[in-house]
């Protein structure tokens, strides 16, 4: 697996772009969106997984499908390789640059093409912000449901890339469910359709929900029409104050079994309230709570009351100390805040952060948790945890001190058996955040050899040069 | 040496019996030298080796059923149905395994013994494989409410052509560990791997199921009522139009499903009714005659020798549905929500067939032959050049040396 430590080092052989190349980039897309500038392209070195640092030749940034099509025959003539980058958002390093590659952002192109209220659906280039997609659609009484924690800065494109989930994601589905056609430009400039609503009857493979998660290996999406659904009428949300974490899986358990669906279950845990509390995000949580569970409902009104009723009750059986209701969105916002603000908050406790992200069978949840915990006090590590409880999809933050080699060490050797157990009982090493770099290594835990080569066919089916983001996803 | 005799030198414990006996398959177009029933992924594994090195094809069939006629040429149908059983049944994760013959009765009855079900209803669902139905991606009206079966298969152990066994995605919810090759496999008909092994999403049964209906002299009668639903600001699980039905007297049915507690769908029903502007004529109860009537909507048409499936947009189907009636073809299921039509029948024609496929595709939409028994088979709209070339690379692959070639022809 590369390490941090190893690509600091590819960091200084970055080559820079010859003015020739960098004068017909301009005239493809104007003059002012290509950075070449070393200070200017510093913006550009990470991802939101800053482990990870890698400055690139150049930042080209296209407006049109057109403009990328001609951007990326132009760099594939050259023999250059493509990094492709949305808002630089994602957690696994998917947008690292490459020494001798130059990223083509979708910065400039966001903008929404289209919204066809009675069909349901959205056309968008790769550059809107996910949350904008819902605030346009909101007059019409429509909402796009995918909602990573990102939402408000993430890039649709970037979710499609990376086949992104979200807290509400339990009820939903996550990204895939949601994408019914893309416009595509493949490594050479070629522009291809994939899928569109109303073609599905066409005999052809699914070609949409291969390129979904394929992490800018396969081309880059330039439109993408979406499924809207009808804006849930109402919301209930609780928030459940346990002793323990044990407390907070056994009702979460219990929630799932009774043939409730909620919207969203989320937890946190003592270490993430305790970072939560002490820092300028404050919501409330009682810091001596082993556990804190965030329940959410939403479709028709009628109904809600008695959903989030009997929620409440199977936390109480589970042993919950104290159950919050919502009363109004403001209350909602507070009782979302101590979840949604727990990355934020955990810059001041340490001042690196690694944010894993495995999913395993939810009933397996009690048992890797109290195993990640044994292995932060192995490795001499704080820990916090922060999760998706209803999918089973676990955020173990490690907190670190990049410049302690000797706790970077650790990190590296935490973080690979937390993979290895989430896997041994039937889990992943990804859920939502992709494999990038960051989890490259982990990929032979998942697949096997003749697995791994399938991968790598696949990515030469679209792109047989191997140009687009080389050195993500596959080890 | 005969074939059957050198398949069972290397594959003694593979069953093997003649296609022309009694409980075989119809078969369409050319007939295989034998069917091969293999009970384990490396006895799969092993037959697709051996059959290459035969030069022989393989055809995949599931439950026995493969719709697709096969061009000439000497091939072994690879019938599935050994590959049964439920494999790993977890009710707490909401998550069921089971292999590729098992028959979607056996897991259904399994999830609703435990309060679950998988929410997707194809036709004759129930007596068909689950290999079968992820294969042909199968559609059914559900899909408003809960989505297409693609987004409930979370993982599938396939052999590739020449034998290689593959494990994609997994039995976990949420899983991006990777590119996402099960995709390209649901729905793939067989073309590029054979599936011995399917995992599935399950979810609670829904604690109130309400089935409302409104009747009419025809499809097209009712078809803006259906769209009506469509927009309504509540989302049900199901809503169809088909007709006409021997179980209303040959008139046509706009049905749609609420599920949800009874309070909400007091409420639903309310807020549809307002937004058509209309009551529904009826309130079926499940267990007194709705499973009759959604029973027919399910397979109306679908066992039909003759058999062709439509997709547009919703804001198009009134369009078609004029058109359909208009070249006198039916009858017809409508999921209003997602566009489909699928109409069935002996008597469908080439020319009328060809004449909606050309008004399906002046709006945005496109024709499938599902099944036409019969010589002179009119044509489903074509996958486009560049969308050809690419799933021609992946057929390769996953099946280098064209082993699967039946599926494909």
């Amino acid at each position: 697996m590369a390490t941090s430590r190893e690509l600091t080092i590819s960091s200084v052989m970055t080559q820079t772009l010859s003015t020739t190349m960098a004068d017909r980039l301009r005239a493809i897309v104007g003059h002012n969106h290509v950075i070449t500038h070393p200070d200017r392209l510093v913006a550009y070195e990470s991802d939101g997984l800053t482990a990870y640092r890698v400055v690139p030749r150049a930042v080209v940034l296209p407006e049109t499908t057109e403009q990328v099509s001609s951007v990326l025959a132009l760099l594939h003539e050259e023999g250059i390789e493509v990094v492709p980058r949305g808002a630089g958002t994602g957690l696994s390093g998917g947008a690292l640059p490459t020494p001798d590659g130059v990223i083509v952002g979708t910065a400039r192109m966001n903008r929404i093409l289209s919204i066809d209220q009675q069909d349901r659906l959205a056309t968008v280039q790769p550059g809107v912000i996910n949350a904008r997609l819902t605030e346009a659609t909101a007059p019409y009484g429509l909402y796009y449901a995918p909602d990573p924690s990102s939402q408000s800065a993430c890039t649709l494109g970037g979710n499609v890339a990376e086949n992104s989930g979200g807290p509400h994601c339990l009820k939903y589905g996550v990204t895939s469910r949601y994408v019914t056609g893309l416009t595509v430009v493949l490594a050479d400039g070629e522009i291809v359709r994939f899928g569109g609503a109303g073609t599905e009857a066409v005999a052809s493979l699914d070609l949409v929900g291969l390129f979904i998660g394929s992490e800018g290996c396969f081309g880059i999406a330039t439109e993408i029409e979406v499924r809207l659904l009808p804006a849930p009428e109402g919301v209930r949300t609780l928030l459940g104050i346990f002793d323990t974490m044990q407390e907070a899986g056994h009702a979460v358990t219990d929630i799932m079994a009774s043939g409730l669906m909620p919207a969203a279950v989320e937890i946190v845990d003592h270490a993430t309230i305790v970072a939560v509390e002490a820092s300028v995000f404050a919501a409330g949580y009682p810091i001596d709570a082993g556990a804190a569970l965030v329940i959410e409902f939403d479709g028709t009104e009628a109904g809600l009351d008695e959903d989030a009723d009997r929620a409440e009750q199977c936390c109480v059986a589970a042993g919950a100390r104290e159950i919050r209701r919502a009363t109004s969105e403001e209350e909602r916002l507070g009782l979302w805040k101590g979840r949604k603000k727990a990355f934020g908050a955990m810059g001041r406790i340490a001042p690196d952060l690694l944010v894993q992200d495995a999913t395993v069978p939810r009933t397996r949840l009690p048992e890797v948790l109290a195993r990640i915990t044994e292995i932060g006090e192995e490795y001499d590590l704080k820990i916090a945890n922060v999760f998706h409880a209803g999918d089973g999809n676990l955020h173990p933050n490690i907190l670190f001190d990049r410049q302690n080699a000797d706790e970077l060490d650790r990190v590296e050797k935490a973080s690979q058996e937390i993979m290895s157990l989430c896997v041994s009982v039937g889990g992943t090493i990804t859920g939502e955040h992709g494999v990038g770099v960051d989890k490259r290594g982990y990929m032979p835990l998942v697949h096997n050899e003749v697995e791994l080569e399938m991968l790598r066919r696949a990515r030469w089916v679209f792109d047989p040069s191997g140009s687009l983001n080389p050195g993500k996803v596959l080890p | 040496m005969t074939l059957v005799d050198g398949l069972r030198s290397v594959l003694p414990d593979v069953a093997v019996r003649d296609p022309s006996e009694p409980d075989s398959p119809a078969w369409h177009g050319a007939t295989p030298e034998f069917i091969a029933s293999p009970s384990s992924t490396e006895d799969v594994s092993r037959l697709l080796v051996w059959a290459a090195q035969e030069g022989l094809g393989v055809l995949p069939v599931a439950s026995g059923s493969h719709a697709d006629p096969v061009s000439n040429g000497r091939f072994v149908a690879l019938d599935a149905s050994l590959l049964s059983g439920i494999e790993e049944y977890e009710p707490a994760d909401l998550t069921i395994t089971a292999g590729a013959g098992t028959r979607f009765a056996t897991v259904d009855d399994a999830l609703r013994g435990n309060g679950q079900w998988a929410p997707f209803d194809p036709p004759a669902a129930r007596g068909r494989s689950m290999g079968g139905l992820v294969s042909e991606a199968a559609h059914g009206s559900l899909w408003a409410g809960y989505g297409a079966l693609k987004n409930h298969v979370l993982g599938a152990t396939v052999v590739t052509g020449d034998g290689r066994v593959l494990r994609l995605g997994g039995k976990v919810v949420k899983n991006v560990a990777g590119y996402d090759l099960l995709r390209s496999v649901v729905g793939g008909r067989g073309r590029l791997c054979v599936l011995t092994s399917v995992c599935l999403r399950a979810f609670p049964l829904p604690p109130q199921e309400r089935v409302l209906l409104m009747s009419g002299t025809s499809v097209a009668e009712l078809i803006e009522s259906a769209l009506a639903v469509g927009t309504a600001p509540v989302l049900p699980a199901s809503i169809v139009v088909a007709g006409p039905l021997d179980v209303l007297d040959g008139r046509a049915a706009l049905v749609v499903r609420l599920h949800g507690a009874e309070s909400t769908v007091d409420a639903d029903q309310a807020t549809l009714e307002t937004h058509v502007g209309r009551p529904f004529d009826r309130v079926i109860d499940v267990r007194d005659g709705a499973a009759r009537i959604l029973s027919q909507l399910q397979d109306l048409g679908a066992a039909e020798e003759r058999c062709i499936e439509i997709s547009v947009l919703p804001s198009q189907l009134s369009g078609l549905v004029s058109c359909a009636a208009d070249v006198g073809l039916g009858p017809m299921v409508v999921d209003s929500y997602a566009g489909r039509i699928r109409i069935g029948g002996a008597d469908l024609g080439v020319d009328p067939v060809g004449t909606l496929r050309a008004a399906a595709e002046k709006a945005g939409g496109a024709l499938r032959i599902v099944r036409w028994n019969g010589a002179d088979s009119p044509t489903s709209t074509p996958q486009s050049a560049v969308t050809a070339m690419l799933s021609e690379r992946l057929e390769s692959i996953f099946d280098p040396g064209g082993v699967l070639w039946p599926a494909r022809s």
